[in-house]
């Protein structure tokens, strides 16, 4: 049975490592703003249109 | 002889805008096939059409912003000055910059799919993202190629131009801090983990004796961040309370806490039980949350503003000829400023032009612009329409008479406390609790020394009102976002209780209960060819004074599209009216003398407009303010309940809002301080009071009031300070938001009976000595989720009857 020592340490690390995660998620704004990603995930999907490509030719070459 | 009077009124079909929404009714332009209100929105529908970017219309209906300059809007030369830069430029290295702008017109997924969207309009745009909880755009652009006022100018072209105001740097932490979020994480991380520790104890397997010791101990090392982490606010508050000698709710959760843990940790350590871990981290779990529920609430609506958020950050002073930009707080008295169209006054200041026309609705929330004579002393606040302007300053900011109304409204009188429901609650639960741990260790003492501790700490723990804790915070924050669905937007969960205990209303006049732009027009005379009336149309748009645009919209009604007539040698003779030819058809648009008719019978707040065309009288139009729709039912149905009275600074009512009010207290040309005056009396009387108003003139009374709603009609628009913000279109359901909020505080109670049932229950076991870590896992949990999911349907279902029973939205 002592066996299950180890399955706890492990399932416990590996549950940290998520909870780490997580907190990094947070930090980094990803819960700031829960409207906008939604609706963001749906809209860009749009397809590139023939006016917006001539000026991002222009962009390239400026580089 | 034909009939004196004929009252003429013409249905309208409705052609609303394809791009904004709104009704055609000044203009009617046809454009690809589709209605447009203005030039301004056909403008932006071709921008959209040319990159390829319709899909904004495919996303939501309407979605456009209306294409109305607004005072908000700085001069796009000053977007180069430093002091404006600072604000908005958050990086900028290599020609790249990434600037954060405020919009807060944007209020629809199509807003923001056009808004990072950007990049496809100009190519200097490398990316724009949106946070729409709190309107704001960030921005990265190529300023090589794209100047910073060049990039405003497109976003106003698009109907999105950002606003920028002498307030301080909006605070960029959101208002669900982080740390709960990291809080919550933590919590469920712990309870998920104890329960599963827990779990041969749960199951009463016999095991191996080494297998349970060890998980009692891993237990034991994950309540430490339960209690030193995610308790430390409860104890702090509890502790603040007991420095206070206050009772407040947070002092029996932190008992319930601290004797938990202890308890807990006796049992480990002593070998005489596995503990409550789990009971303990599922508290907090619970416990947070209910915070985080509560945290959320309308963080793109500011309720708390100070004065310098209404102003431009920047004016031109002239300078010989030169005119400069100057901060506002730097005008000195005998500087020369320049205002234009839509530009908002920002210190005392005298006229120097010609004319004015001041618009202070503002402060006042009368529409109707005042006209304005050179030598006139023009007060801070007022918006110019029209001509640019000239103005020798009077004051400096300081002393203006705008922010004298400010600080009076800051240092209004002390609102009376409203002790919070919970907190007396609170008190009585706390002190019953010690008495049953005493009684409980007094009973033991006798019989059986050895079980009081056990005894005292399990009644503590059980009688932790984590139930109690959480049915506040989930009825009144389901109140408040049903509220917020039907337009009524509440600062906090706290002004829920607040409202319920209103029994005294009192109402602005002017922008509040009369709508800021709508007007009742009607035509006493004989009728008018539509001939005559497309002539008058066109001279009324010559003229300058407020009275003639709402004439000019009458006669646009239902005529949408037509020609105009030309006007050659057009007059306006000031206070009188204005005389000219249209297409060789001499017309005066005017008073009853200057169009050669009688005067008419006026009731109060009503204004007359007389017409004559190839000098001869025909008839005159009364116009008169319109009521916003319910609300003389409204008003009918609160004054059944509470008291209604109504605060204005108009010397008279209307007349049809003086049958609205017969008999209730009404008090005429009232001055802000007034106002103020008049809650406090009411307050003084014992009333709950409840101010609903909309202007900087009743700023001072709503701080005041028990309860303060500010009536807006754009979400854009600057509010005074206030608990509320109300839809305008939504002020006639009143009575039954105030129905809700009585309702949800009776089912706060009907749950906090719920909970003290199980604690009840808890304590009866644990006076007994029966109290198991088993009992307490199955109680705790499920006495917080039977009080949560109780409160979360009861509310559902109040708001349902209140929504058959009242006015529907």
């Amino acid at each position: 049975m002592s066996v299950i020592f180890l399955l706890i340490a492990a399932s416990t690390v590996v549950a940290l490592v998520f909870l780490g995660l997580f907190v990094r998620a947070v930090r980094s704004g990803q819960f700031d703003d829960d409207r906008s990603p939604a609706v963001r995930m749906l809209n860009d999907h749009a397809p590139a249109p023939r006016a917006a490509e001539a000026p991002s030719t222009n962009e390239t070459t400026d580089r | 002889m034909p009939a004196l009077c004929s009252v003429e009124r013409e249905t309208l079909t409705k052609v609303t805008c394809y791009h904004c929404g709104d009704a055609c009714a000044e203009e009617h332009r046809v454009h690809d096939g589709k209605d447009f209100c203005c030039h301004g929105c056909e403008v932006v529908y071709d921008l959209l059409q040319e990159s390829g970017l319709c899909d904004y219309y495919d996303l939501s209906q309407q979605p456009g912003v209306k294409q109305r300059a607004s005072a908000d809007e700085q001069r796009l030369e000053l977007f180069d000055l430093p002091e404006v830069r600072e604000r908005v430029v958050e990086f900028s290295e290599d020609g790249i910059t990434r600037v954060r702008f405020h919009i807060p017109q944007m209020h629809c997924s199509s807003c923001i799919w056009l808004l990072e969207n950007l990049h496809r309009i100009e190519s200097a745009v490398i990316r724009s993202r949106v946070s729409f909880t709190d309107k704001e755009l960030s921005i990265t652009f190529r300023e090589t190629r794209l100047p910073l006022p060049a990039l405003v100018k497109l976003l106003r072209r698009i109907g999105y131009g950002p606003q920028i105001t002498a307030g301080g740097k909006r605070d960029a932490g959101a208002q669900v801090p982080r740390m709960l979020y990291v809080r919550l994480g933590v919590a469920g991380f712990i309870f998920g983990n104890t329960m599963l520790f827990s779990f041969p104890e749960y199951l009463g397997a016999d095991g191996e004796a080494g297998l349970r010791t060890g998980f009692q101990w891993l237990s034991a090392l994950f309540s430490v961040p339960v209690v030193f982490f995610l308790s430390t606010d409860y104890f702090r508050s509890a502790w603040a309370g007991i420095r206070s000698r206050q009772v407040n709710i947070d002092q029996p959760i932190a008992l319930g806490i601290a004797a938990l843990w202890l308890r807990s940790l006796a049992d480990v350590i002593g070998g005489t039980g596995p503990g409550y871990f789990d009971s303990l981290a599922g508290l907090l779990f619970f416990l947070l949350i209910g915070k985080w529920y509560q945290a959320h609430t309308y963080r793109a609506l500011r309720f708390d503003r100070a004065l310098e958020d209404f102003l431009p950050l920047i004016v031109l002073r002239k300078q010989g000829d030169a005119e400069e930009p100057v901060r506002v707080s730097d005008l000195r008295p005998g500087d020369r400023i320049v205002v234009r169209d839509q530009e908002l006054v920002p210190v005392d200041a005298v006229l120097l032009s010609a004319e004015a026309h001041i618009d202070n609705s503002f402060i006042t929330g009368e529409p109707l612009p005042v006209r304005k004579q050179a030598g006139d002393t023009i007060k801070a606040g007022g918006r110019q329409r029209g001509a640019l302007i000239e103005l020798e300053v009077l004051r400096g900011f300081a002393d203006s008479r705008l922010k004298r109304l400010w600080a009076e409204q800051a240092a209004g009188g002390e609102r009376p406390a409203m002790p919070r429901l919970i907190d007396q609650v609170a008190r009585r639960f706390t002190i019953a609790v010690l008495f049953i741990a005493l009684g409980a260790g007094l009973f033991w003492w006798g019989k059986d020394p050895a079980q009081i501790w056990p005894v005292v700490t399990a009644v503590l723990i059980v009688a932790c009102p984590c139930a109690l804790a959480l049915s506040m915070p989930f009825a009144y924050g389901h109140t408040v976002r049903l509220l917020g669905k039907r337009g009524l937007f509440l600062r906090d969960a706290e002004v829920v209780e607040r409202l319920s205990g209103i029994d005294t209303v009192l109402f602005d006049k002017t922008g509040t209960l009369t709508a800021r732009e709508a007007h009742e027009v009607h035509w006493h005379g004989d009728r008018l060819s539509r001939k005559e009336r497309s002539l008058l149309r066109a001279l009324a748009r010559n003229s300058t004074h407020p009275l003639s645009a709402v004439v000019a919209e009458e006669l646009a009604r239902g005529e949408a599209g037509a020609t105009a007539a030309t006007v050659t040698d057009a007059a306006e003779t000031a206070g009188q009216g204005i005389a000219g030819v249209v297409d060789g058809m001499p017309a005066r648009i005017g008073a009853s003398g200057f169009c050669g008719g009688e005067e008419a019978q006026r009731t109060n707040g009503e204004a007359h407009v007389h017409i004559a065309l190839g000098g001869i009288h025909r008839g005159h139009f009364t116009i008169r303010k319109r009521a916003r729709g319910g609300m003389a039912e409204a008003v009918a149905e609160l004054r059944r309940s509470m008291r209604v009275g109504l605060v204005t600074g108009d010397a008279q009512l209307d007349s049809g809002l003086s049958e609205t009010f017969a008999g209730a207290p009404v008090r005429t040309r009232c001055s802000p301080a007034d106002k103020s005056a008049a809650v406090q009396a009411e307050q003084a009387g014992g009333h709950r009071v409840l101010m609903v108003g909309d202007g900087l003139n009743d700023a001072g009374a709503l701080a005041q009031s028990d309860v303060g709603i500010t009536v807006t009609e754009t979400s854009a628009a600057l509010t005074p300070a206030s608990d509320a913000i109300m839809d305008a279109g939504a002020l006639h359901r009143l009575p039954g938001f105030l129905a809700l909020t009585r309702k949800a505080r009776r089912i706060v109670i009907a749950s906090l009976f719920i909970s003290l049932c199980y604690n009840v229950t808890g304590v009866s076991f644990a006076v007994a000595g029966l109290m198991t870590p088993l009992i307490a896992a199955i109680l705790m949990p499920l006495s917080s989720v039977s009080v949560v999911g109780f409160v979360t349907v009861a509310v559902m279902l109040a708001t349902r009857r209140t929504d058959a029973s009242h006015a529907p939205l």
